[in-house]
């Protein structure tokens, strides 16, 4: 039994982004109640909080902490990072968003205060209970912001089956984790190593374990075939949250996948679990990529390819070594950039939640409103993984890992279901350029918004936060794509701490 | 000037982001600011032309900055006899498409200059690049250009041609990236440094299975591209679709990079697998010689006939590449040239008339040239130059290949040569169908002449073929220490070494081009 004190020197230290992103949200609710007519800057004092938390990642130690349940080290910085700043690109795109449909709220941000402390504590967790602690924490208030538009069907719709399938994934998971407590005598990944070092690969107890904890993870990155949710929720959840709930408990429980399964080395490979994996992978890709194709609804689109897309990232961590990790937390930063921003277009783009964004409605848009134009297109081509995006950059780095590890039949089926996806990244460009509106209420709109103005003046009198997120995101997915070696290096170095 | 190349590549981009500022209004202050900045681009390139080193084989003018140092890719340029002919030509037609277009783009004039204008940086970047993965960026970046070239402006059906377009070279590239990592591991492996750079992956060691399979990766995207038969089902459908300006880009300048592939990538990465599947390639390349010439003499559309004769002309070149001899090789890269000279201006022709008359069938035409007697001049002098008549470009490049690769092949070279006379036949019967007999439409009596912006388009490239046709070798002799330098790499292989012996030719026959330069 573990005798340390639970409170080890820094501690305090260890959960300041958690504790200033708790408490933040807590305040902004009181902010909301006492100052209600002060509503508006509840956004900007979210964004505050938010980089409050970036800035308090600079004050940890690295280290275990908690009795060996909590580790703080560079790839849990980079990991925050990101979740952060999914959170502040969801809540820029929010707010106009929020405004226009009547309910702006402090909760709102809130929530996402508190769904991103359930990551960190996800992606920090060294012990399995720890991780489902924040998977419950992150859950709970993706229930609530799924339906957060509480007056529309689809948005109610989405979070009963959001929260049905969750509670029987959660369900999964906490079976998964007892039946390997009963195999090891902990829910340590410490304890797991010691465990693994020495298990037999042909123990059917950790199979099946390891089969339940898979599928419910498997459910919070909605690989195939436990994905049955994602294109009903993301096109029923407020389109910010969708873009959110696309990226940041997907690149969670990946790096909490990461954990785990290093901690079940060498067993892992030896009882080819790892080919149960790779299986999840191909048909991730496969199923995500095809059913892409037959998707009009902008927002079920945009789901089937973040099916196909964890099934990149889920090829990085086939083989557990230090260049994988940081391909995934690569590729995850690259995801959060480009699919919150497209994810951010759409919802900029529609008139009211229940205007479904299909396909004809951005027919001839490039023309009629460059900038949200350019924006789509630029994230499009970044997804279909074009230079020189970051998309190319995270994506190469996927494949490079693969072809060095030897995984050559993954690799070779995700470059020819890469070919698939740029059927239908390529489709929204020409609906953006090449097609001409039909019904006769776009035409009206063709009037009114075409104006000989320079496009920078075109722009000022747009939604400030929406058009300053999606630069962000912009600026970052060029950034990544023409000059990545700053973030390869910050994530070489923490994958090397990571993976010894 | 030492970074002449870079100040090429980015002149341009740097021209296409200042466009964005200008009002969407001001067409014609659009169209001169990218007419410009073509013609100082082409200035630029000049520059390259006169600080090359003529006699030294290797990448000259060599840029080399780190870019992503963990992975061993450099932001690295150069230039060498191989592709000095080809960025001339990218930066010469760029500007003929801008003058051409100038009345014809009514549709969003400022999106089509920046198009243009980033397509050309991107196919410099192609041909300059000497880092693999820097040539694959930009290889990949010429495909967006052009999508929304064809699919914005082009014709009736051009959703389908540019998404055709698109998906048909994204799948070759696609499994030519996976074949690049692959070989950028093999190369570190091999020696235990990570490196991209061209020059340096020559002589990387590989398995005899693992070869044929890189091989293929490389060849196929650069088959697509050329495109080889049977993969050049996307050519006709993109030609017919594009605007004229696409076309003779695409033409001109894009299937060169397949072309430029092979010769630059294809040939001496994998040496051993280049000698034993050389006769499958060349056996395509005649077919399509062959294919391309009889479907373009069926054609009643007489755009999609040059768009076929394309398949005919770009057949020699890869016969000419794979033949695998100083001689053939110097023809083929000179018949890139050629091709993008001839074909670019006949694109060019049919483009001014489809825009009077709006038609491109051949039946709706005749006579015209009672209409437009300079118009039918310069048409007739660029068909004349793609049949390959003696004294123009075309006879010099197809002789060459021709002579060259009879040496290895002379079967398939029989058949191929062939190939010339079903242009002349094809070329000739176009000629005669629009331009001469009686009028028998109304329509044709009272056609506009051809117009000043139209005749400055045709004139440097009318000048350029009777250049290359009487003094082929102001052009040859640039490119002939860079070809035996190949052909060094090629042949150093044991299972190439049996082809050396077979043909003892190559050497000896590198004097016949000054020779047939004399002559002419």
């Amino acid at each position: 039994m573990n005798l340390t004190p639970l409170l080890e020197p820094g501690w305090l230290n260890a959960i300041l982004p958690e504790l200033i992103l708790s408490i933040g949200g807590i305040l902004l609710i009181l902010f909301d109640a006492f100052a209600p007519k002060l509503r508006g800057a509840t956004a900007p004092l979210a964004v505050i909080v938010f980089l409050a938390a970036g800035w308090s990642e600079r004050l940890l130690i690295g280290g275990n902490f908690f009795g060996g349940t909590y580790q703080i080290s560079g790839i849990t910085a980079i990991f925050d990072y990101t979740f952060l700043l999914a959170a502040v690109l969801a809540t820029l795109f929010a707010r106009a968003y929020l405004a226009r449909e009547g309910f702006e709220r402090g909760e709102f941000y809130a929530l996402l205060m508190w769904g991103t402390t359930g990551m960190m504590m996800m992606a920090k967790g060294l012990d399995l209970l720890v991780v489902i602690l924040g998977l419950e924490l992150l859950s709970i208030c993706i229930f609530v912001l799924v339906g957060f538009h509480r007056r529309i069907a689809v948005s109610n719709e989405a979070s009963l089956k959001y929260f049905l399938m969750g509670a029987f994934a959660t369900g999964f998971v906490l079976y998964g984790t007892a039946l390997f407590y009963g195999a090891t005598g902990s829910t340590n990944l410490a304890a797991f190593s010691h465990y693994f070092a020495t298990a037999d690969p042909g123990n059917p107890l950790l199979t099946i374990a390891f089969i339940l904890l898979m599928s419910g993870l498997g459910f919070k990155l909605a690989v195939a075939p436990f994905h049955g949710w994602a294109p009903d929720v993301y096109q029923g959840a407020p389109s910010p949250v969708a873009g959110w709930l696309s990226v940041a408990p997907k690149a969670a429980t990946l790096i909490a996948l990461v954990r785990i399964f290093s901690s079940m080395t060498p067993v892992i490979q030896q009882a080819s679990w790892m080919k149960m994996v790779a299986a999840l992978s191909i048909l991730s890709m496969i199923i995500g990529n095809a059913v892409a194709i037959a998707q009009r609804d902008l927002k079920r689109m945009l789901a089937y390819s973040g099916i196909a897309h964890v099934g990149y990232m889920l090829i990085a961590l086939l083989s557990l070594r230090d260049e994988s990790v940081a391909a995934i937390s690569v590729y995850v930063i690259t995801y959060a950039l480009m699919n919150i921003g497209a994810f951010g277009v759409v919802s900029m783009l529609a008139k009211n939640q229940n205007d479904p964004q299909t396909l004809d409605d951005i027919a001839g848009l490039g023309f009629r409103r460059p900038f949200y134009g350019l924006a789509l297109t630029i994230c499009m081509f970044s997804l279909s993984g074009l230079p020189p995006t970051a998309g190319f950059i995270a994506k190469f780095y996927i494949f490079k890992t693969a072809v060095d590890s030897g995984h050559m039949t993954v690799a070779f089926i995700g470059i020819l279901t890469s070919i698939v996806s740029v059927y239908y990244y390529l489709r929204v460009v020409y609906f953006l350029y090449m097609k001409e509106p039909e019904t006769a209420d776009s035409h009206g709109e063709t009037q009114a918004i075409s104006d000989p103005r320079l496009p920078i003046s075109v722009l000022l009198d747009a939604d400030i936060f929406g058009t300053g997120a999606l630069l962000i995101s912009l600026i970052g997915i060029f950034a990544i794509g023409l000059f990545p070696t700053p973030l390869f290096d910050a994530a070489g170095a923490a994958a090397r701490a990571l993976l010894p | 000037m030492t970074n002449v190349l870079s100040i090429t590549l980015w002149l341009p981009i740097a021209s296409a982001v200042l466009l964005l500022v200008f009002p969407k209004t001001a067409a014609n202050a659009i169209k001169a600011f990218g007419l410009l900045a073509s013609i100082a681009t082409f200035i630029a390139s000049l520059g390259i032309l006169g600080q090359f080193k003529e006699g030294v084989a290797g990448l000259q003018l060599v840029e080399s900055l780190a870019w992503i140092p963990q992975w061993g890719i450099r932001y690295s340029l150069g230039v060498d006899g191989i592709s000095l002919w080809l960025i001339l030509l990218t930066t010469l037609l760029t500007p003929v498409v801008f003058l051409s277009s100038w009345n014809t783009i009514h549709k969003h004039p400022k999106e089509y200059v920046i198009a243009f204008l980033i397509m050309e940086a991107a196919m410099i970047g192609v041909f300059v690049a000497s880092d693999l993965i820097l040539f694959y960026v930009f290889f990949e970046l010429t495909l967006l250009p052009m999508y929304l070239v064809i699919g914005v402006w082009g014709g009736a059906n051009r959703i389908y041609a540019a998404i055709k377009f698109f998906l048909f070279t994204i799948a070759g590239s696609l499994l030519m990236l996976l074949g690049i990592i692959y070989l950028g591991f093999a190369h570190y492996h091999d020696t235990g440094t990570i490196t991209f750079a061209i020059t340096e992956l020559y002589g990387t060691s590989l398995a005899p299975h693992a070869q044929t399979l890189l091989f293929f990766a490389f060849a196929l995207a650069f088959a697509i591209k050329v495109p080889l038969f049977p993969l050049h089902t996307w050519l006709p459908d993109a030609h017919v679709e594009a605007p004229t300006g696409g076309s003779i880009i695409l033409a001109g300048v894009m299937l060169k990079m397949g072309t430029y592939g092979f010769l630059r990538f294809v040939l001496p990465f994998f040496p051993d697998a280049t000698a034993k599947y050389a006769g499958l390639l060349i056996a395509l390349a005649v077919i399509g010689v062959i294919y391309g010439a009889l479907v373009a003499w069926v054609q009643p559309d007489m755009k999609k006939l040059v768009a076929y004769s394309s398949v005919s002309h770009l057949g020699f070149c890869v016969l000419g590449i794979f033949a695998l001899n100083q001689t053939s090789i110097e023809g083929s890269i000179l018949q890139m040239v050629n091709h993008g000279l001839s074909t670019g201006a006949l694109f060019l022709c049919v483009g001014v008339i489809y825009e009077r008359r709006h038609t491109r069938l051949l039946a709706d035409y005749g006579g015209l040239a009672k209409t437009m007697p300079v118009f039918a001049t310069f048409f007739i002098i660029s068909m004349l130059s793609s049949v390959g008549l003696p004294g123009l470009n075309g006879f010099i490049g197809e002789f060459l290949i021709l002579a060259g690769s009879f040496q290895t092949s002379p079967r398939w070279t029989v058949i191929a040569a062939t190939g010339v006379i079903l242009a002349a036949i094809y070329l000739l019967w176009l000629i005669q169908r629009v331009f001469f007999g009686p009028i028998t439409k109304e329509e044709n009596r009272n056609v506009r002449e051809i117009a000043w912006n139209e005749i400055a388009a045709l004139v440097p490239l009318v000048i350029l073929m009777v250049w290359i046709g009487v003094r082929p070798n102001t052009f040859l002799r640039k490119m002939t220490p860079s070809v035996q330098q190949l052909l060094q790499i090629v042949h150093k292989t044991d299972a190439s070494k049996a082809m050396i012996a077979r043909s003892s030719l190559p050497r000896h026959n590198s004097s016949l081009a000054p020779d047939v330069g004399g002559v002419r």
